[in-house]
């Protein structure tokens, strides 16, 4: 249809709902003439803002097919962020669903967007065939809702790119039923987990993300559908190998893990736990399209931070990080020595959102600086070592330091501000903050609180926060997050909930 | 409630402090309210509390199986308590 001549069936196993391929085409069409309605052009940008269920999909091939950019966003954001993308983005509809909060939809008509019910379709069908290699296809937000928004824009041609290189390194056999418990705003699970395999042909199986109760019955979701193929986070995967039994049907033919460190430890215990050997750290990007390295025969002993060879990318690692100079050969690091890890593949984004600046801080003559840091061993495999970009992994989600620092900056009563990653026994990471205030009042905390709740969505709210007399720096006046989480970490925590609960009482 | 059920719940509610989001007061919550949807943890702390069963009473949920409702409440938990380490 898109990809391939023809869509997967799409399941949501929880609900049971079902639309095999005349239902998708039907849905689709339906959608096609709800938007013409609506006047939607080609390179209109309409936001999604909601995910993980069948009509999502419906939607978004309705919006490529009319020549529009699609802009999934994160259900969970607050208002103050919804409209810091519509200020950005400036689409001109919004498609919401029947659980989307009353003060988004508010905030979006407010903005001038129109917004529309996704099953509010229209009776009749129409079709319609815009779609340009070239032009924007999706554009993701990986941070910023607070302050200057980053939008990864992807074309058709490189998410194409992308799922060639996928179907030729990886084939589709695995991928018969894909399950898809990531969500549908993010990288990894939007064009990997569910796009790739859907669009070449593939049945998918879609549920709600991060529910618990899910991952608790995981095994017994797997058995009942047959799945062949699923892929998760490390954060996911610690609950499932705790709390769920094993799928004892055999069905699994591959899995991925990314999005996170993945320790040969927890690779084996998935593998035990799965009954496939064939489980890989899948390295992914949003900025390459997401996974773009990986082992394609995943058999091999486990061992931290391997992820294996590019997929329809050439990995190189590199002495430097610096992209405002022609790379040159010298710069190339020998077998089993630390650098920089760039990739070059023709799945690489566009560039970021009106946002030239950061797109030339991160790509140069194609090559993009992943700001991971890893050696290529003597197979040439990739191996990560660490991470020199400036967020917090919490569970496989992208937390940005910045994006928190700027909110509280704007709190009347705060002198400075630093936010940083805490080690988190279940999402790896967690957010923490220490925070100088004019005063140590209750009131001002709770303040401060209720100012920070009102603009952050509950995943970047801090787990652990630390009121304290100065933010050290460095002689140069710079403010290096891991020396103020150490100073904090030889503190005693703020008792938020005690000071909030005497508030209310 | 008996002196030894009053004991663990103290305990527990000490370390539910520890994990416990900002904005509820733990002592806010009935014995029955529902701790993930009352919104005093987060649903993936629900790992957490197991570890905290399995190291401080030993019980072992591979054994036993887990039942998601049984860690639902603080009184489901003390129930849990009760029947695994009487």
């Amino acid at each position: 249809m898109l990809f391939d001549l023809s869509v997967g069936n799409l399941i949501e196993p929880v609900s049971g709902r079902r639309w095999d391929q005349p239902e998708i085409s039907g849905q689709v069409t339906r959608r096609i003439a709800r938007f013409q309605k609506y006047g939607l052009a080609p390179k209109d940008r309409v936001f999604l803002a909601f995910g993980n269920r069948l009509e999502f999909f419906a939607e978004l091939l309705a919006v490529w097919r009319l020549g529009g950019c699609a802009i999934p966003i994160d259900s969970r954001l607050t208002a103050f962020e919804v409209e810091n993308l519509v200020r950005a983005a400036a689409p001109g509809l919004a498609v919401v669903d029947d659980e989307t909060p009353a003060d988004i939809i508010q905030t979006l008509s407010a903005a001038g967007v129109r917004v529309i019910l996704t099953t509010d379709i229209d009776a009749h069908e129409s079709s319609a065939s815009f779609i340009h290699m070239d032009s924007d296809a999706l554009i993701l937000f990986t941070s910023g809702s607070t302050g200057d928004p980053k939008g990864v824009v992807h074309t058709h041609r490189s998410l194409r790119a992308r799922w060639m290189s996928l179907r030729d390194h990886l084939g589709t056999a695995a991928f018969r039923k894909t399950l898809c418990m990531l969500p549908t705003h993010f990288g990894h699970g939007l064009i990997c987990n569910s796009l790739f395999p859907w669009l070449s042909g593939q049945d998918l199986y879609i549920t709600q993300p991060f529910r618990p109760d899910l991952v608790m019955r995981l095994g017994t979701l797997i058995d009942e559908n047959g799945i062949t193929f699923m892929s998760s986070v490390p954060a996911i995967w610690r609950l499932a190998l705790k709390l769920a039994r094993p799928p004892q049907l055999g069905t699994l033919q591959r899995v991925h893990c990314g999005s996170a460190p993945l320790s040969a430890h927890v690779w084996e215990d998935i593998r035990r736990w799965t009954g496939t050997k064939n489980v890989c750290n899948a390295y992914g990007i949003t900025e390459t399209g997401s996974w773009v390295a990986g082992l394609a025969d995943a058999d091999v002993p486990a061992e931290d931070g391997l992820i294996g060879q590019g997929w329809g990318a050439v990995i190189q690692v590199l002495h430097t990080n610096d992209t405002s100079r022609t790379l040159e050969p010298k710069d190339r690091c020998a077998p089993g020595q630390s650098g920089y890890v760039w990739l070059n593949t023709p799945a690489v984004m566009k560039g970021y959102f009106q946002r030239d600046d950061l797109t030339s801080q991160a790509v140069i003559d194609g090559w993009f600086m992943t700001g991971d840091i890893g050696v290529l061993d003597d197979q040439g495999r990739l191996v990560l070592r660490g991470r020199e970009r400036d967020e917090i992994n919490k569970g496989g989600m992208k937390v940005f330091p910045s994006d928190i620092d700027a909110v509280v900056e704007r709190f009347d009563r705060t002198n400075d501000v630093c936010t940083f990653a805490l080690d988190d026994l279940i999402y790896g990471q967690n957010v923490g903050i220490a925070v100088v205030l004019q005063d140590r009042s209750d009131a001002t905390i709770c303040a401060l609180y209720a100012w920070m709740k009102s603009h952050l969505s509950e995943s970047k709210m801090p787990m652990r926060w630390w009121i304290i007399d100065e933010i050290p720096r460095t002689s140069r006046g710079k403010i290096n997050r891991d020396s103020v989480k150490a100073a904090c970490q030889d503190l005693v925590p703020l008792d938020l909930p005690g000071i909030l609960g005497r508030a209310a009482s | 409630m008996s002196e030894k059920r009053e004991l663990q719940r103290q305990g527990f509610i000490n370390f539910l402090r520890t994990i416990q989001k900002a904005g509820l007061p733990v002592e806010s919550l009935s014995d029955s309210d529902k701790l993930v949807a009352s919104g005093l943890v987060d649903s993936l702390a629900i790992l957490q509390i197991v570890m905290y069963l399995e190291n401080t009473y030993g019980i072992n949920f591979s054994v036993i199986g887990f039942d998601p409702e049984q860690l639902g409440s603080i009184g489901n938990i003390l129930d849990l308590i009760e029947r695994e380490k009487p």
